[in-house]
């Protein structure tokens, strides 16, 4: 072989190789991210609704669960700090910081989603490892891997805990959910879209898109601050598990008399999702003749920082961020 | 010698789009002496086919008419929510605006399948069934400022190519639209009058992730500035997902109402 051939083949080897190797980084993700509250405001900032399954593709076990569920549940003790799902995120009105690891040679090895006291810091590795056997242990954070396709971050998250998937209301989530996710960034905003299966509680994936804006006060991880502590009284040291027995609970109906909203859709059964459902409904839903409670959401916020000044709102006292609801808890 | 591998991918990437597999007339567009190649040509992504939308996200607010001002979630000023908490179905009606809520920035969240082709080489057309609307985003120069105002505005488009993405020998190739929405007539952000003014830009982010069982997932992060009406930019994203054929297709009027 000659030299120049030679050359040829060690180019093309080196070249092949290069084409080949995954791409560690394609874009900087490294930052602090606030979120924009400008979806599900309500769930995202004081709270779901009891019994608000809107827009959700539940199963009747799913549903069946998610109904023996009283917010007096979390003030248990021993529940106060359970891990929250890793992507638990999409639900709540947190910012997050994210970072980079790097091997001896300056790649990528992992993306790190820094957590806080109810969701684990989420380790995205990027460097090829499979996912544990699936009799592995399942930490709060599961289990996550990632690869670039073109500039978004595709991930895919398992080994999760049993948990709640959206916030606050009781629906349920097992240990066999599993996640894909999308994480894009256009300018400063980072768009992260999460697609969640489970075989027992969801009748199909269920999609979220939520987007957050690069700001460097926008990291809220806090890691270790979640204490325990005795909410209710009567439940201390009481055995007691606070539910709602099949059929009991007063909450099931709330949407379907605080909005209208037919039962199917505040239950969580998939149809509802798609346009063709508005027209099965359409001559059967009325509107309320007007707002009374949560109306202004974003505008609530008036007078904290990043607030709108001069703005009033009705909102039926219910907004704990209120002026009326600051004055409520000043109490 | 591994500096001429170096070189090697780099030369691969630059000549992409050329060798990118594309139709016979986009050949043509594309290869004609001293002629660009168009923007079908250029596409990273295909945005083409039918899409239904996923509302799994603002349901109260997206799938049904809300009451009366009920808008948690849109940064309002006081201007634009003394304007919500007006609204009149009855008034649009008679004044012929019950499309109100049918311009792109309101639209785009609505319960709607969309149907988008390429109108030609340099042209992506999107049509709703919701409300029938059609949009147009002209890739390339295009000048806004003496279109007519009407609902859909005048959209300027743009293709972001990632960088790895440009599907040198047959690999994939990854990227985004960007569009930016001008000279738009005024309308509502939400069924129940939530308003946005004539000075609006609306922007978008468009991609496309496919799923590992072939399912494909359209995300657009949508970004509503309104200098008259909103304090801060309202900014969302939203999915749909791709479907195979337009058989679910099934147009129906403007309703300022339900």
């Amino acid at each position: 072989m000659n030299g120049i051939s030679l050359t040829r083949v060690v180019a093309s080897v080196c070249a092949l190789l290069m084409v080949s190797v995954p791409a560690f980084a394609q874009i900087e993700l490294s930052g602090s991210y606030a979120p924009r509250l400008y979806e599900d405001y309500i769930e995202r900032g004081p709270g779901s609704d009891l019994g608000d399954f809107t827009g959700m593709p539940m199963s009747d076990e799913a549903r069946a669960k998610a109904l023996l569920y009283t917010s007096n549940i979390p003030s248990m003790i021993e529940r106060q700090c359970i891990a929250q799902s890793p992507w638990v995120g999409m639900y709540r009105p947190r910012g997050f910081k994210i970072w980079s690891e790097l091997d001896d040679a300056g790649r990528v090895v992992a993306w790190i989603i820094g957590g806080d006291n109810l969701r684990g810091t989420i380790t995205i590795w990027m460097d090829g490892r499979p996912h544990p056997s699936p009799n592995a242990i399942h930490p709060s954070a599961g289990f996550t891997t990632g690869k670039w396709e073109g500039d978004t971050l595709t991930a895919r998250t398992t080994h999760v805990k049993t948990a709640w998937i959206r916030r606050g209301n009781g629906i349920p989530a097992s240990d066999q959910s599993t996640f894909t996710i999308h994480i894009t960034r256009h300018d400063d905003l980072l768009t992260i879209t999460t697609i969640q299966e489970d075989p027992f509680y969801l009748t199909e994936p269920h999609v979220v898109s939520r987007v957050w804006q690069f700001d460097p006060r926008g990291d809220q991880s806090q890691e270790g601050i979640c204490n325990t502590a005795v909410e209710i009284p009567y439940l201390e040291d009481s055995g007691l598990v606070p539910h709602y027995l099949p059929g009991q609970n007063p909450e099931a109906d709330f949407m379907i008399r605080t909005y209208n909203i037919p039962k199917e859709a505040a239950l969580g059964y998939a149809e509802t999702l798609y346009p063709e459902y508005r027209k099965k409904i359409r001559g059967l839903y009325v509107p309320q003749p007007s707002c009374d409670r949560y109306c202004c959401g974003w505008i609530e916020r008036q007078g904290l920082p990043g607030g709108a000044p001069n703005l009033s709102c009705n909102d039926g006292g219910f907004g704990v961020l209120g002026p009326r609801g600051r004055r409520a808890i000043g109490k | 010698m591994c500096v001429v591998a170096l070189v090697l991918p780099l030369a691969l990437s630059s000549n992409a789009r050329a060798q990118a597999p594309s139709t016979g007339s986009e050949q043509a567009a594309g290869r004609g002496a001293g002629s660009l190649p168009t923007a079908r040509a250029n596409a990273p992504i295909d945005l083409s086919g039918y899409w239904v939308a996923i509302i799994s996200e603002d349901w109260r607010w997206r799938m049904i008419t809300p009451a009366k001002g009920d808008f948690p979630s849109i940064p309002l000023n006081r201007e634009g929510q003394r304007i919500a908490e007006a609204w009149d179905p009855a008034k649009d009606e008679a004044a012929g605006e019950q499309c109100r809520a049918y311009g792109a920035p309101g639209l785009m969240r609505g319960p709607t399948r969309l149907h988008i082709t390429w109108q030609d080489d340099n042209t992506l057309k999107l049509e709703t069934d919701y409300g029938m609307q059609t949009r147009v985003f002209r890739f390339g120069s295009t000048s806004a400022a003496s279109a007519a105002r009407t609902w859909q505005g005048v959209s300027a488009a743009q293709w972001i190519t990632a960088a790895g993405g440009r599907g040198r020998d047959g690999a994939p190739r990854f990227g985004s639209m960007k569009s930016v929405t001008t000279q738009l007539r005024p309308g509502y952000l939400r069924k129940n009058g939530v308003p946005y003014s004539a000075s609006t830009i609306f922007t978008e982010f468009w991609d496309v992730h496919r799923q590992a069982n072939g399912d494909q997932l359209m995300v657009i992060t949508n970004i509503v500035e309104d200098p008259d009406y909103l304090q801060l930019p309202w900014i969302t994203a939203i999915h749909f997902k791709k479907e195979a054929n337009g058989s679910k297709w099934d147009p129906t009027r403007c309703d300022a109402r339900f």
